[in-house]
């Protein structure tokens, strides 16, 4: 599973001109496989926001009962029930919460803060300010990042503890201080990796557009720079920008579920995949209960596996090279 | 055109055929779905030709075993991890050994004598101990030069004060006040007399712990950083081979006193992978077996059901809560704790009953152990109502269960127990997954309020549990358990040399601890194996012994 | 072109430089300022304070962590990795050494599977464009890049292993039959990305001139496909190897675990959760290097074999 490649791919694409927004659009629902990659996505998206109003039960209820324990699909339980008799589909649906909200704080961050800013101020400034940007990227991009991560979190996990305590106390996030701050070790781990991709696209985008004439032109009239960036490279910029999440959305999501597998990420009794699979991933425990791995890794293979159609559907579009004929 | 159709056709039959597989791993995986149980018994007869045909490890006289990597070195002085001591166990000896039944027999020593009230403890030795490498003989100057080195600060043992500390003038070497330890005395060649501090009946147990075991001086002196790598004991087996993470490989040692092993070889694999499944493919002698299969094996419908036994652990797995601090504080919040834990149906839902039930804290394969001694049984109403008498009645503080979370598996156990406390008690205790030598560091630093944790038996004698664990002045005691009545019967039981008395003495102690709930102990750990039924003689045995040298293989056995 | 390229050379390499400066500080500071250090986790259950003091001293972590850093880098300098706290008998290059040999080799096994596989199903996606048969092609293998080595694993495990009883799983040297699993969990989830390149190259050169000439001159498809596609087609696939590289040391990672392999996969995350410091700090340094290095190498050989790409223009991370 590639952690951060994906996006990279369209690094080349960076340099190629825009179609016409409407235009992407239209394609794009032509494209049947990308239609059923939205399809699930929205399923998947409902059903993780919704998952409060959705689940049959409640994710930490338990039934300590030899009966209850590890039962197969049922029309009670319609994914089964896990170790300790807890309704899985519940729990699956408390996990996609839990990716989609990780996905969006380190979007919001890592891509959005970082990707978008450092590769506008890469592309727009130039000079030495692009020099550097970029190639920390490139050191950064081609570091061991998983390890990393392991030992990002591996370091900081007590310390960040005491903090969520803390606020849980002394400000009115409450009960949600908890799972805030469990949230930002992880995303804390990913973001300094999770830019790279993103920014390049954006520089590619902004350095081309920037020598365009209509810029060249708002330049020489005195537009503030606040005005041209605002106005005319980010229009530009937003519709490759956005190509170039949605391809690497799955290993921004993988990075989460990596981390909770290896004990790292989300602590029990929280719901995340990464645990979930971590609980049913032994050959053994898959030899007898085929459903736990099936039910806890089927709907977020297949989130990923969207993801992935849906990026090359779109990286297809923006590539005039390969656009293909049909 | 039509040679592009022709590529594109042949291209999509290719394609097919990949589909089709792929189709076909999702088809058997979900039609495992239906009828797991068939499907086990099924792969198992599928199983039984490739293990005839392959049957080549019984062939042999070399012994494949899982084996854990090693904390520590190969240094008898620097060992106080499980792991480790598997090892050194088999490569050196000391003074004095365990047999299968956790009996002290002699080693290095042939025979010895207790004195002057159980403080003089005098060791004859065999004449006929030698060193794997140069064949040096082993004397009494071997056996002293072994103590004092871990004895040296500059070594820095980590078990030597506590295992040892009993020794006369022990403690003064290791705070260098003196050269020498004054309590070990070579009367000659073949004599070596070890005076005590005070009269102690378990001394003679601590010596079978490895840090007292006998190491060559000739070897160390010459070699003092790197002789671990060829560590020179007198034990029945020599290390042939040490790869981190791979394997340990360990030879027959032919001259070895008690009688040379059958093995030509033990090989520990160390690098794990799905144990049961390199079993079943005959490429282990001995695996693990998953508590959930255990109804399988033990109503003999699975193939394995013939190599399966289960092998007591002389270890407790138990709760510490700091009564140092809130809410445990109060003896009657620990007690609400330890009332709320349906140990019994967690075992049964959880584990397959793969572990016992925790009466007390000692193991039962402890010597001294006693049925009398009971835990807090499972009562969830007087559990409520001891938190309602309690001072902290409504208003108790955040509560943190601490663990150890440096494996893949956050524990089920602690959720399931996590639930028990919320839906009797009402508390929301919070589970911290923290790295081991955070957890250690925060455990000996007494700023935990709850802590997960767990003792395995060093020595068959209870005061490796009671006296270790909870004496006050113990180096090892972590627990901020402090009770002045339990440290007078430890002290009482540490001096006694009558033995029935002693284990009386514990008896009393250990109940007190339990009651006081500080210690709430959950459950005595079992090993459910699978083992080869062509290996012979493979030792039961609850805790960590020499014991490859009793092993063989024999070919025929099927 | 060839003093552009020098110091084009030059001038990445003297970046990676500073950057690998700030990570190993980083990481360094990060390790040292974590609750728990490698002394908690040897004496473990048998910590004494005078023990403790002796090996803090001996491995040098009593000292402030500026002054540790720089003896480090000191003795990095000199090529001593420093020591293994977690295989006390061994030195951290003495633990890494014989890993990093059995993932390369692993890995490099892997790189050819992905690329042997990819190549030609871009080639056969490419030249089926147009058709339903392209996409089809294509998001097969992307379902493979979705699926997580640690699902994947139990999978092949219970059906090869256990069901149909055809392979091993213990570890018994990279070459045996035992390393078809984990060798090919690791390369399939790469094909995909490998062959939609390889597409899109293909593609960009069936639209060349020399291209349409050959096919009006009525040369059979297969004989265009095979001279011309190919050969200007395969020279931008020497960048993807770079690609690859990051998802195969992760994958790495968890097939390492699962298999017992040891290899760095395993041995790093052991050495986090111990912790190890320096063989952690080895392993960071060295797959850092490793990936700037080869990303390097690419670059310079593609940009000698194909002139007309600019420099640090076309090429992944």
């Amino acid at each position: 599973m590639a952690i951060a490649g994906t996006a990279d791919d369209l690094y080349a694409a960076g340099e190629i001109a825009r179609p016409r927004r409407y235009r992407t659009l239209r394609a794009l629902l032509r494209k049947k496989i990308a239609m059923i990659a939205i399809f699930y996505l929205v399923i998947f998206y409902s059903a993780g926001i919704f998952a409060p109003l959705v689940a049959p039960y409640d994710p930490n209820d338990q039934e300590l009962t030899v009966e209850a324990r590890r039962q197969p699909p049922s029309s009670e339980h319609i994914f089964g029930t896990d170790g300790l008799g807890r309704d899985l589909f519940s729990r699956v649906l408390y996990a996609a919460r839990t990716t989609i909200l990780f996905t969006l704080v380190v979007i919001l961050t890592g891509g959005l803060i970082l990707g978008l800013g450092l590769g506008l101020l890469a592309g727009y400034r130039g000079g030495w300010v692009d020099t550097a940007i970029m190639r920390i990227g490139e050191v950064l991009g081609g570091l061991p990042t998983l390890i990393l991560m392991l030992a990002i979190t591996a370091s900081f996990r007590t310390r960040i503890n005491g903090l969520s305590f803390w606020l849980e106390d002394h400000t009115w996030l409450g009960d949600d201080a908890k799972t805030l701050v469990k949230f930002t070790i992880i995303v804390g781990a990913s973001v300094p990796f999770a830019w790279i991709g993103s920014s390049r696209i954006v520089r590619g985008q902004t350095l081309s557009i920037r020598e365009s004439s209509f810029v060249l032109a708002a330049e020489a009239m005195g537009a503030s720079t606040w005005r041209i960036v605002t106005r005319h490279i980010l229009p530009g910029v937003m519709p490759l920008f956005v190509v170039g999440l949605s391809a690497s959305m799955a290993g921004i999501a993988g990075a989460e579920v990596a981390l909770s597998y290896l004990g790292l990420g989300i602590d029990p009794p929280g719901a995340s995949f990464g645990n979930l699979i971590s609980d049913a991933g032994f050959v053994r425990t898959f030899e007898q209960y085929p459903h736990l791995l099936l039910a806890s890794s089927m709907p977020v293979v297949f989130f990923f596996f969207s993801w992935n159609l849906l990026g090359d559907a779109l990286v297809d579009l923006f590539e005039p090279r390969t656009h293909t004929q049909g | 055109m039509s040679n592009k159709m022709l590529t594109l056709m042949m291209g999509f039959v290719a394609f097919l055929i990949l589909a089709v597989g792929v189709v076909f791993v999702f088809a058997l995986a979900s039609g495992g779905d239906d009828d797991a149980a068939s499907d086990t018994e099924n792969g198992g007869q599928e199983k039984k030709p490739s293990n005839a045909a392959a049957g080549k490890i019984c062939e042999g006289n070399i012994l494949y075993v899982p084996g854990g990597e090693p904390n520590s070195l190969l240094d008898p002085i620097q060992v106080g991890d499980v792991e480790t001591s598997e090892y050194v166990v088999e490569i050196f000896g000391g003074l004095v050994t365990l047999d299968t039944d956790l009996k002290v027999q002699p080693d290095i020593a042939k025979s010895w004598e207790v004195t002057n009230g159980g403080k003089t403890y005098t060791f004859k030795l065999r004449d006929n101990v030698v060193f794997h490498q140069g064949g040096r003989r082993v004397t009494a100057n071997d056996v002293k030069y072994s103590i004092e080195r871990a004895a040296d600060p500059a070594n820095a043992s980590p078990t030597v004060k506590a295992y040892l500390g009993n020794i006369a003038g022990l403690k003064e070497r290791f705070d260098n006040k003196a050269a020498t330890i004054s309590g070990l005395k070579v009367i000659d060649e073949q004599t070596i007399q070890i005076d005590l501090i005070e009269p102690s009946d378990y001394f003679i147990f601590e010596l079978t712990y490895p840090v007292s075991f006998v190491v060559d001086k000739d070897q160390i002196e010459k070699n003092p950083r790197n002789w671990t790598k060829q560590p020179n004991g007198t034990g029945p087996f020599k290390l042939a081979e040490f790869t981190p993470a791979e394997k340990i490989r360990l030879v027959r040692n032919d001259r070895y006193h008690l009688g040379p092993a059958k093995l030509d070889e033990v090989v520990f694999e160390l690098g794990g992978g799905s144990l049961l499944t390199r079993y079943e493919n005959d490429e282990l002698h001995v695996g693990a077996f998953p508590a959930s299969l255990l109804d399988a094996v033990k109503g003999g419908s699975n193939p394995l059901s013939k190599d399966y036994r289960a092998v007591p652990n002389m270890a407790t797995f138990y709760f510490n809560l700091n009564p140092t601090k809130a809410p445990f504080d109060d003896p009657k919040v620990r007690q609400a704790f330890a009332m709320s834990i349906d140990r019994e149906n967690i075992n049964n839902v959880l584990f397959y009953n793969a572990l016992r039930v925790a009466d007390g804290f000692l193991p039962p394969e402890m010597p001294g152990y006693t049925e009398s001694v009971t835990s807090y049984k499972y009562d969830p109403a007087k559990a409520k109502q001891l938190l309602q008498e309690s001072k902290y009645a409504g208003r108790l503080p955040r509560v943190v269960l601490s663990y150890s979370g440096s494996g893949g598996t956050p524990g089920d156990l602690l959720v399931a127990i996590q639930k028990g406390w919320e839906d009797n008690l009402g508390v929301t205790v919070e589970l911290q997954a923290i790295d081991s030598s955070a957890f250690l560091r925060e455990q000996r630093q007494g700023k935990f309020q709850m802590l997960s944790d767990g003792w395995s038996a060093d020595y068959p004698d209870p005061e490796n549990f009671l006296g270790k664990l909870f004496a006050s002045d113990s180096p090892l005691n972590y627990s901020k358990y402090n009770n002045a009545e339990v440290d007078k019967l430890l002290q009482a039981a540490r001096r006694e040399t009558d033995r029935t008395k002693r284990y009386d003495l514990y008896r009393q102690a250990e109940q007190k601890i339990v009651d006081d709930a500080s210690i709430i102990p959950t459950y005595w750990p079992v090993d459910h194996q699978v083992i080869k039924p062509c290996v012979k003689d493979y030792p039961s045995v609850s805790m960590t012994i020499p014991k490859y040298r009793y092993i063989s293989i024999d070919p025929k056995a099927k | 072109m060839a003093p552009g390229l020098l110091g084009y050379t030059i001038r990445r390499l003297l970046w990676a430089i500073p950057v690998l400066f700030v990570i190993s500080v980083i990481v360094f500071y990060m390790l040292r300022l974590a609750p728990g250090d490698p002394v908690d986790a040897i004496l473990a259950k048998n910590y004494q304070e005078e023990q403790a003091q002796i090996l803090r001293k001996k491995y040098g972590y009593d000292q402030p962590v500026h002054i540790q850093y720089i003896k480090y880098m000191n003795n990095l300098a000199r090529g001593d990795l420093g020591i293994s706290t977690r295989h006390r008998d061994f030195t951290a290059s003495e633990v890494i050494l014989p890993k990093i040999w059995v993932s390369t080799q692993i890995g490099f096994m892997a790189l050819i599977i992905t690329f042997a596989l990819g190549i030609p199903v871009g080639v056969y996606a490419a030249m089926a464009r147009g058709t339903f048969l392209d996409p089809l092609t294509i998001s097969s293998w992307l379902a493979l890049d979705a699926i997580p080595a640690f699902v994947m694993v139990p999978l092949v495990q219970w059906l090869f292993a256990l069901k149909l009883g055809i392979v091993g799983l213990g570890y018994q040297g990279v070459w045996s039959s035992h390393m078809i699993l984990p060798v090919l969990i690791l390369s399939l989830p790469g094909v995909a990305g490998v062959a939609r390149l390889m597409r899109a190259s293909v593609i960009s050169v069936l639209n060349e001139d020399y291209i349409r000439t050959a096919r009006a001159k009525g040369l059979k498809e297969q004989t265009v496909v095979i001279t011309h596609i190919t050969r200007n087609a395969l020279l931008p696939m020497i960048t993807v190897i770079g690609l690859s590289l990051p998802g195969i040391t992760a994958g790495a990672l968890f097939v390492e675990q699962l298999f017992g392999i040891p290899g760095i996969g395993q041995e790093s995350l052991a050495a986090v959760l111990a912790p190890d410091f320096d063989v952690i700090l080895a392993l960071v340094l060295f797959g850092s290097f490793l990936f700037v290095m080869a990303n390097v190498v690419i670059d310079i050989v593609y940009s000698v074999v194909d002139p007309r790409i600019r420099l640090g223009a076309a090429r992944g991370s």
